[in-house]
């Protein structure tokens, strides 16, 4: 069943002679449960429709709805981990956990009692009176997760929340993101520039154009769950990869000018 | 000495108090060895003497207490007003708007200057002390605590608000805590200047006080009298300024780190 519902939705920066075009008229349906990894250029507008998804930004036409309701606004309802480190410095790591069950009016005993369980799911028992700064970038993106989910949000957005990552530690955190997937099930939408990670965390994967934004193809991928890091490493795998870069590749060109615009 | 290179603690505090050391040293060498003449600068010894004289003997003590009761009264005030309306035109830009041109006018408006006009007014007594120092920290510390509010990080906003804060909550759960280390410096920054303020007050039309104390020896040529007077405010600065750091590192634990 489809929960999120986009429907031609654009974006135009406001701006001189006109503004710019982000992104243009778009449609996507995400279904209950989905893993949907949007991969594109930077600069396509990926980053700005999960804005929107969010109600962080307004479309410049269509609408975007969520169990048939139009979002408006941010709420609750979209949990979002952002790319850059949002958790509150003055607040312990439990206590950024618990920023969106205080903001519910649980009372303080249930919200300890979730956001200890969800510390204990992202492997951060131990540091729950740690403040974000005594904690390296890994972690704090996984309280920032843990803080995302502890709200039981219908769909969790996910703004290249390891792009800031090494290496090592990003491949850390999209086992640890699968392995809690696979055990909730969560709707997610993931916004990433990195082919192997739309893969590996996906259950279909979009990929968009450069600017002028817009969705140019939108692949299942055809891997069983529960997924093992060694996947990456399968034909099935191998075959989606090379197809996506060479969807990806083009976009990167045109996006740096050096092909014609389709 | 290389650029940026910390000092350890220990070396700190002796470079520090050999500043100290110097300054008197060069003082007492100018007065005792009779370069300045003593109707104009008193020297280090009589000063400490006359000082000694002041509290055991002339109740400068109470005008101490005086003084320190007219900045802090003043400076509540200022800061009790202050503080919330800074808030909200940090996170309300209409407010924002309505305020800052009159108060960005006001803030250049010299305190010393409306004295004349206070005495007028509120004549001699304390209400015109407490105004001076509310004139002069007032406008201050409302633009610095709006422009601090208003730079809170935009992206810890937005996560409040996908965390499902209201408008109520991103004030008073991100703007607020997040802009609070910063409000705190500021409101030690301005109770610094209250102290020049206090003491222009007390020089004019006062009957008690540091200031009050100060314009008395100078009718007397009692440049002892006077320099203590200036190191008394000087030390209850200091204090005051330490005591302020102090409680604001206990206060704000999480803003020391990684420092």
């Amino acid at each position: 069943m489809n929960i999120l519902n986009v429907s031609k939705v654009s974006k135009t920066f406001a701006g001189a002679n006109g503004g710019t075009l982000a992104l243009q008229a778009t449609d996507l349906t995400v279904a209950e449960n989905d893993f949907i990894t949007i991969l594109g250029p930077s600069g396509c507008g990926k980053s700005t429709l999960l804005r929107m998804v969010a109600g962080l930004d307004t479309p410049t036409t269509g609408s975007i709805t969520l169990d048939g309701k139009a979002v408006s606004g941010p709420g609750a309802d979209r949990g979002m981990v952002f790319q850059s480190y949002t958790l509150f410095p003055w607040l312990t790591v439990l206590q950024n956990v618990c920023f969106g069950l205080r903001e519910k009016g649980l009372p303080l005993a249930q919200q300890q009692e979730i956001a200890h369980a969800f510390l204990a799911k992202v492997g951060l028992k131990d540091f729950a009176h740690h403040f974000p700064k005594q904690l390296s970038g890994g972690m704090q993106q996984r309280t920032a997760l843990a803080r995302a989910l502890a709200n039981n949000p219908r769909i969790l957005l996910m703004d290249e929340p390891f792009g800031a990552l090494d290496h090592q530690t990003r491949e850390l955190m999209q086992e640890l993101l699968q392995g809690i997937w696979e055990a909730e099930r969560k709707t997610v939408l993931f916004v990433t520039h990195d082919i192997d990670e739309a893969i590996f965390m996906g259950s279909r994967t979009v990929v968009m154009s450069a600017r002028p934004g817009r969705i140019k193809c939108d692949l299942p991928v055809p891997i069983d769950h529960p997924r093992h890091y060694s996947v990456k490493t399968t034909p099935v795998f191998m075959d989606l990869k090379a197809r996506l870069t060479e969807e990806i590749r083009i976009e990167v060109q045109r996006a740096a000018g050096l092909v014609a615009a389709a | 000495m290389k650029p940026l290179e910390p000092v350890a603690p220990g070396t700190r505090v002796v470079l520090g108090v050999s500043f100290f050391i110097l300054f008197f040293a060069v003082w007492a060498a100018a007065t005792f060895g009779g370069f300045v003449s003593k109707t104009f600068l008193a020297d280090p010894w009589t000063m400490i003497k006359s000082g000694y004289d002041l509290l055991a003997n002339q109740g400068f003590i109470k005008d101490i207490g005086m003084t320190v009761w007219r900045v802090l009264g003043g400076f509540a005030i200022a800061a009790a007003l202050a503080v919330p309306l800074g808030v909200l035109m940090g996170a309300y830009k209409p407010i924002e708007a309505f305020f800052e041109p009159f108060v960005s006018f006001a803030r250049y408006l010299p305190a010393s200057a409306f004295i004349p006009l206070l005495i007028l007014w509120a004549g001699i007594g304390e209400a015109q002390k407490l105004s001076v120092i509310f004139i002069g920290s007032f406008f201050q510390l409302v633009l610095m605590i709006a422009v601090s509010v208003g730079n809170t990080r935009r992206d810890l906003v937005e996560a409040a608000y996908t965390l499902g804060a209201g408008d109520r909550g991103i004030v008073t759960r991100v703007l607020v805590p997040s802009s609070a280390p910063e409000i705190a410096e500021t409101l030690r920054m301005v109770l610094g200047w209250a102290w020049t303020y206090v003491i222009v007050a007390e020089l004019i039309g006062a009957s008690s006080g540091i200031g009050h104390m100060i314009t008395d020896s100078q009718a007397l040529l009692a440049t002892d009298q006077i320099i203590f007077g200036i190191i008394v405010i000087g030390l209850i600065g200091l204090a005051s300024d330490f005591a302020f750091k102090a409680f604001n590192k206990k206060l704000f634990p999480w803003a020391q780190i990684g420092r």
